[in-house]
């Protein structure tokens, strides 16, 4: 017989699944009326799980019969999936209650969504890969239509359902050509596979485009983005603050691991992929942003951009660019939080505003806001000192170290591109008119806003060394 | 050996005819019908495998449950069939196109098909030899042991789609009458009844 | 302790800066000095020991890694060792006494938590330059001492001068700033490092060194070493880059007391210190300092006596004591440089803050010839301004006591003499006589201000009134000092305790004889000691004559070489031929560039015609999106053909 599985290296996720339950039984059993328990409860169980990722093992574990494994890089990227998650349920409270869309189900959705993006990120085989992919997206579907009386809502919710169905089956057609021309879906496996032989079979390698497909519709790069700005647009707000963070934290992970561990030694097929998938994020994302007028489209295609920025690490295929991904991401996930913690704040008249011109004047009613905005466009806009130029730094001279200068010049000059947009909403906050104030934002609100303005600049600039060196053991873990 | 031989390309042929048939058809029930015949036809290729329990569950579930509700679903929505395929016209050159060179390049792998050496060392085999355990049982070892995270992970994805069936669809209507059980246990005898003296010749 | 010392003054910039609305100017006020206050003698604690506890009491405190940038690694830490303590104690103690001083100096000025931050800030900038532990490290504090310098020269925005002097301050050390950028980058070209402990490890393998530029090889150190000095030379107001610190008047007068004579000004000396290793090297590059040094000496204390400003006069003093210290580095004596350095921070600072409690009492008056017999009204301050007068001319009997300047500026001209060299040789015959000239504009400024007829209108003389305890406290602290550092510091600066106090901090080559220069300096003939005292007590005698005895007699002279004192009373034009040699090309060129190049050019097709593109190619970019699903489903299969077919083709 087969002997007991370890389960230490995966009690973060156990414990995840059991608390995810718990809440839903709590949530049936509470009725209406219980969304805020279960949304603190949520929290409360996101913060125990990454005390467990903490206090767990650090060094590089299989368990499952090779389905699942637990490294630093695993932990640093779970550990940012959690806080975002974990922000992201703050800060939807407030909306939701006065959107009527007060229900509980929400958070435990988005605990399993959580879940699945853990499995993603120890994902060691394909088929883990998939089942923890699909647990993250039905959440996603489900959440993107969460506003079901609402036609955009249903709408994004259909759209991402559908064409989400077709990634998969890219994903999965890919996955069996894998297993058909290697024989094999375990990654170790297929790692020892390409380090031994010659030439792979042309099948592998197409199967391996297939799958990089799948993922990089996950996180949206160009050519597989066009459900983002639709489905941002339409999705409930706080939905599209969650799915800006956290699935994309969780993809680029995933992506990131599924090239550099089972595929590493198809460095030379892989890296024309996602050199174009990146090219062409940072230039979409940077130009159409400029015609947007509502602020959750903007933030749609500076997704893509920043997707794209965050690919050129991935492209560099060095530990120096997976470390660069890495900070990258976890800069991407305090401006990113920050902004749209700004964005739920927007509300006129007991009504929720989404144009960017209902930003204007906003330095004169709410100054502190306006400046935290500013900051984050700051940093998103790439400009030095604030946090966001040290993501492009490392991941720019971590492509170049690695030969692809071209790849890093047309990421400098998309990002003076996207300078225009991002500095465009400084001066209509700054120099336009105020119209109607806006309402004072939620406690929950102000505070994360306040932390990660404050992550941005100054706290990254001058303590970056932590998340450096995390990032940095995150990164040799992959590629011992 | 001649006859499964003859079995497996009888049951290809048609299910692939079906498979065509399931797109081009005009009717969507029929459609779904021809969908049927796939699913019979692909059980067929997993019995000749030897999979008999896969066969059966692809009957029972795809056959007996999935192509029975889309059956329903298609018959109750009347959707206009013919509305939604004024596109494909104008759709056909850009799309024959796309569908032919993606043919070739699948065409392309399948022609360099060669297993590598190594890659059958890998391959081991999957399960016991068919003789020294049954199909089912082989597939229950595997699932509870070397798959037991895709398989417990698996259970999660369809709690999530519960879940989500119930969130998007789920109403609590005003005035809805509902019968509710413990109440009626509950009810006591003073709250619902009451006598009354009637006097005679007086009606009620 | 040590992060303590340093990082007390940012947290009390950040208190006052950000929370000054709320805790008020009194609690701004309480909050900053009270922090400065522990600051300081923390300071002194660190300084007492490093210093005494001999070379092992030398550390370093690590806090972070900064940059980690493949092959190059930045961290924060904190050099602590005895140079880096006396700039501790200097930095502290004087800015903890402007801390205080200013309470009482900007009583009437509305925005009090604002100035209060900005000199805490400045206090830390100046901090973190002193105890960096690489050359980017300080690089920061130096452009950070800049920024507070330009933000505190601007203090009074309004004032239209007060905007020009701190433009003027801030693009003439960008000047210097970019040689010092430029030389850090030399130094990582040499070294391959910018942290100082591997920089000094290496530089003698490396002292032969030569970079190829336009096919001359030339000798790398030296290069490197001049770069350096070019930064030092504008943060130090050297001759060349130094139109700016007069200028930087205008700000109020603790700003002056702190950063334009104590501190920030010092910070080049402080620097070419650091890097002694390395200069000692670059022989060459040392002669060139000493000759600049000098020059410096000398020009700036004949302009001294022409000045009116009774701020602009100090101000003058302060380039000639660095000219000073720089010839003193030049000749190799980092010891009596940074000796004087110290001593000079506590009396010019005492002169700056008795100059102010003077502009004080005169309600804001600042020209010397509107001053005149109000010593009997404000004694403390007239006291005060003697002592400081004394410590600056150094007067002293040799061998038995002496003002605090009277040692330094003593051993800096004896080591001098002792170096030999024509250009040492220089130095100390141009020092020689600017100690004269020294004396004879401090006795000037004192004569001028204190004695004679009252030249105030009445109004003004009847406001006439002692300082506040707040501002006269700091000048008595600051007395002490310039009175008594000089005899007590310098067995261990310069004296017997030489090696042990300074531990490795500075490197001195000996010369042939295996001597030191500050050896060299203790043996050099007996009249050498005494002629600094002899021809500055001749200085004050000329003072008193020209402007006590007979006050008429400056007219005469001035009528006599009328020419001569037009040059030097024009400050020798350098404002002008920097005015004609580059602000007004810059401003023809600036202006053609923009009306005919940025706009019709650049414009035309860079920005806004990539605007215009970029805003064209966007709108296809958002047309792309269609919101029809099997749009968005078959540009991805689209996308994955394209990838596949890109594949196969680049794969044959």
């Amino acid at each position: 017989m087969v002997a007991m599985p370890d389960l230490l290296p995966a009690l973060p996720e156990l414990f995840l699944a059991c608390a995810g339950m718990l809440l839903l039984m709590i949530g049936v059993f509470r009725g209406e009326g219980s969304l805020r328990l279960v949304s603190w409860l949520a929290v409360g169980a996101l913060l125990v799980t990454g005390v467990l990722l903490v206090l767990g093992p650090t060094e590089r574990t299989v368990t499952f019969s090779g389905l699942f494994v637990s490294d630093s890089f695993a932990v640093f990227a779970k550990l940012l999936v959690l806080t975002a998650t974990a922000l992201t349920i703050i800060l939807s409270q407030r909306y939701l209650e006065t959107e009527q869309l007060a229900r509980f189900e929400y958070p435990v959705l988005l605990v399993f969504a959580t879940l699945g993006m853990m499995g993603m990120i120890s994902a060691n085989d394909l088929i883990a890969l998939y089942v923890g992919l699909e647990l993250q997206s039905l959440s996603l579907y489900v959440i993107a239509a969460f506003k079901r009386d609402f036609a955009k809502s249903s709408e994004a919710g259909l759209k991402y359902f559908v064409l989400g169905a077709l990634s998969s089956g890219m994903l999965l057609y890919g996955a069996s050509l894998v297993y058909g021309f290697a024989g094999t879906t375990n990654f170790d496996a297929l790692a020892a596979l390409f380090a031994a032989g010659e030439t792979p079979a042309v099948g592998v390698i197409v199967g391996m485009v297939f799958v990089a497909a799948g993922l990089a519709f996950k996180i949206s790069a160009v050519p597989f983005h066009m459900w983002t700005p639709d489905v941002y647009e339409g999705a409930p707000t706080s939905v599209t603050a969650f799915f800006a963070v956290a699935p994309k934290i969780a993809a680029i992970t995933l992506f990131i691991r599924v090239l550099v561990d089972p595929f590493g030694d198809l460095l030379a097929q892989w890296q024309q992929v996602i050199w174009f998938c990146a090219v062409a994020s940072m230039i979409l994302g940077s130009l159409a942003a400029i015609q947007q007028s509502n602020i959750k489209r903007l933030m749609a295609y500076s997704s893509i951009g920043h997707i794209g920025y965050a690919l050129v690490g991935l492209a560099a295929g060095t530990e120096a660019g997976v470390r660069g991904v890495l900070i990258y991401m976890a800069i991407y996930l305090a401006m990113n939080v920050g902004t749209f913690a700004i964005i739920l704040s927007m509300r006129v008249q007991g009504r929720m505003v989404e144009e960017i011109r209902d930003l204007s004047g906003l330095s004169k009613s709410h100054p502190m806001m306006a400046l935290a905005m500013a900051i984050f466009m700051w940093s998103m806009a790439g400009v030095p000192p604030a946090a966001g130029f040290f993501g492009k730094f490392y991941v720019f001279m971590a492509a170049v170290d690695a030969g692809l200068i071209v790849l890093a010049v047309i990421g400098v000059i998309t990002s003076v591109v996207s300078c225009y947009y991002y500095l465009r909403i400084i001066k209509v906050m700054y120099f336009d008119d105020l119209t109607e104030p806006l309402e004072r934002p939620s406690r929950a609100a102000s505070l994360v806003i306040a932390g990660t303005a404050l992550f941005t600049f100054p706290v990254f600039f001058i303590f970056s060394n932590a998340i450096l060196t995390g990032a940095a053991t995150a990164a040799a873990s992959l590629f011992q | 050996m001649l006859l499964t031989g003859i079995a497996f390309y009888i049951f290809a042929a048609v299910l692939v005819a079906a498979a065509v048939m399931v797109i081009s058809a005009k009717n969507p029930v029929h459609s779904v019908l021809y969908l049927i015949v796939c699913f019979f036809n692909a059980a067929g290729l997993f019995v000749l495998m030897g999979a008999e329990f896969v066969a059966m569950i692809l009957v029972i579930v795809y056959v007996g449950a999935v192509a029975v509700l889309f059956l329903f679903v298609v018959m109750m929505l009347d959707i206009n069939f013919q509305e939604l395929r004024q596109g494909f016209l104008q759709y056909l050159p850009i799309g024959g196109l796309i569908g032919l060179v993606l043919a070739i390049e699948l065409l392309l792998i399948v022609g360099t098909w060669v297993i590598a050496p190594e890659t059958s060392a890998v391959a081991a085999a999957p399960s016991p030899a068919i003789d020294a355990v049954t199909n089912t049982e082989a597939l229950g070892r595997i699932m509870y042991t070397q798959y037991v995270y895709a398989f417990q992970a698996s259970g999660l994805i369809l709690l999530v789609a519960m879940i989500g069936a119930i969130v998007l669809t789920l109403r609590s209507r005003e005035g809805v009458r509902k019968q509710s059980i413990t109440q009626q246990v509950q009810r006591k005898r003073e709250e619902v009844l009451a006598v009354r003296k009637v006097p005679t010749r007086g009606g009620v | 302790m040590e992060i303590a010392a340093i990082f007390l003054p940012l947290l009390g910039a950040f208190v006052a800066g950000l929370f000054g609305r709320f805790i008020g100017d009194k609690g701004a006020q309480i909050v900053t000095c009270s922090l400065m206050v522990v600051a300081a003698i923390l300071s002194v604690i660190l300084f007492v020991q490093i210093g005494f506890g001999g070379p092992e009491a030398a550390r370093t405190v690590h806090l972070f890694t900064w940059i980690d940038s493949g092959s190059f690694e930045v961290a924060w830490s904190l050099r602590m060792d005895t140079l880096t303590a006396v700039m501790l104690v200097v930095v502290n103690v004087v800015s903890c006494m402007v801390h205080i001083y200013s309470i009482g100096y900007m009583s009437h000025d509305p925005s009090k938590a604002r100035f209060m931050s900005y000199l805490s800030l400045f206090t830390f900038m100046m901090l973190m330059l002193v105890t960096a532990d690489n050359l980017l490290q300080m690089f920061f504090g130096w452009e950070g001492v800049g920024l507070a310098s330009y933000l505190l020269i601007n203090f009074w925005y309004e004032k239209k001068s007060a905007n020009d002097a701190s433009m003027k301050a801030f693009l003439v050390n960008r000047v210097g700033d970019f040689g010092f950028a430029l030389g850090i980058m030399a130094i990582f070209l040499i070294f391959g490092t910018v942290q100082f402990d591997e920089i000094f490890a290496q530089v003698p393998e490396k002292a032969n060194a030569t970079f190829n530029f336009l096919g001359f090889e030339v000798h790398a150190l030296t290069t490197a070493c001049l770069l350096l000095f070019i930064g030092a030379m504008g943060k130090s107001a050297q001759l060349g880059l130094h139109t700016w610190l007069p200028d930087a008047m205008e700000g109020p007068t603790p700003v002056s007391a702190l950063i334009h004579a104590a501190t920030m000004v010092t910070a080049g000396v402080f620097m070419l210190a650091r890097m002694s290793p390395l200069f000692e090297y670059a022989p060459d590059a040392l002669a060139f300092v000493t000759v600049m040094g000098a020059l410096t000496a000398i020009v700036a204390a004949t302009i001294g006596m022409t000045q009116f400003d009774i701020k602009r006069v100090i101000a003058y003093s302060t380039m000639s004591q660095l000219g000073y210290m720089f010839f003193a580095i030049g000749v190799g004596a980092y010891p009596a440089a940074i000796f004087h350095l110290m001593t000079h921070a506590f009396f010019k600072a005492l002169l700056f803050l008795g100059a102010g409690s003077v502009i004080h009492a005169m309600s804001g008056e600042q020209d010397m010839r509107n001053m005149g017999g109000v010593w009997r009204q404000i004694r403390f301050t007239y006291a005060m301004m003697w002592i400081g007068n004394l410590a600056l001319a150094g007067i002293g009997i040799y061998g038995v006591f002496g003002f605090a300047g009277f040692y330094s500026k003593d051993i800096i001209l004896e080591t001098a003499y002792a170096d030999h060299s024509w250009y040492g040789t220089m130095a100390f015959w141009l020092g020689l006589a600017a100690a004269a000239l020294t004396a004879f504009y401090s006795w000037r400024l004192l004569f001028l201000t204190f004695h004679g007829e009252p030249r105030a209108d009445e109004k003004v003389m009847a406001h006439v009134h002692e300082s506040p305890l707040s501002m006269t406290i700091p000048l008595g602290i600051l007395a002490v000092g310039a009175v008594f550092s000089g005899i007590v510091a310098y067995p261990w600066f310069v004296g017997h305790d030489l090696a042990h106090f300074w531990g490795g901090s500075i490197l001195m080559l000996a010369n042939a004889e295996g001597e030191t220069i500050i050896d060299a300096a203790h043996h050099v003939p007996g009249w050498v000691p005494w002629a600094p005292t002899v021809v500055a007590l001749a200085g004050i005698g000329f003072a008193w004559l020209f402007y006590v005895k007979s006050p008429d007699l400056p007219g005469r002279a001035v009528a006599s070489i009328r020419q001569l004192h037009g040059i030097v009373f024009n400050k020798y034009y350098f404002d002008e031929l920097y005015d004609a040699l580059f602000v007004k090309p810059a401003m023809k060129l600036g202006l053609g560039l923009w009306k005919g190049g940025d706009e019709k050019v650049i414009d035309g097709f860079g920005p806004d015609g990539a605007a215009n593109l970029t805003q064209r190619l966007s709108g296809v970019a958002s047309r792309l999106q269609t919101g029809y699903v099997y749009h968005y489903a078959f540009v991805m299969v689209i996308g994955v053909v394209a990838l596949i077919a890109w594949f196969f083709l680049s794969a044959r």
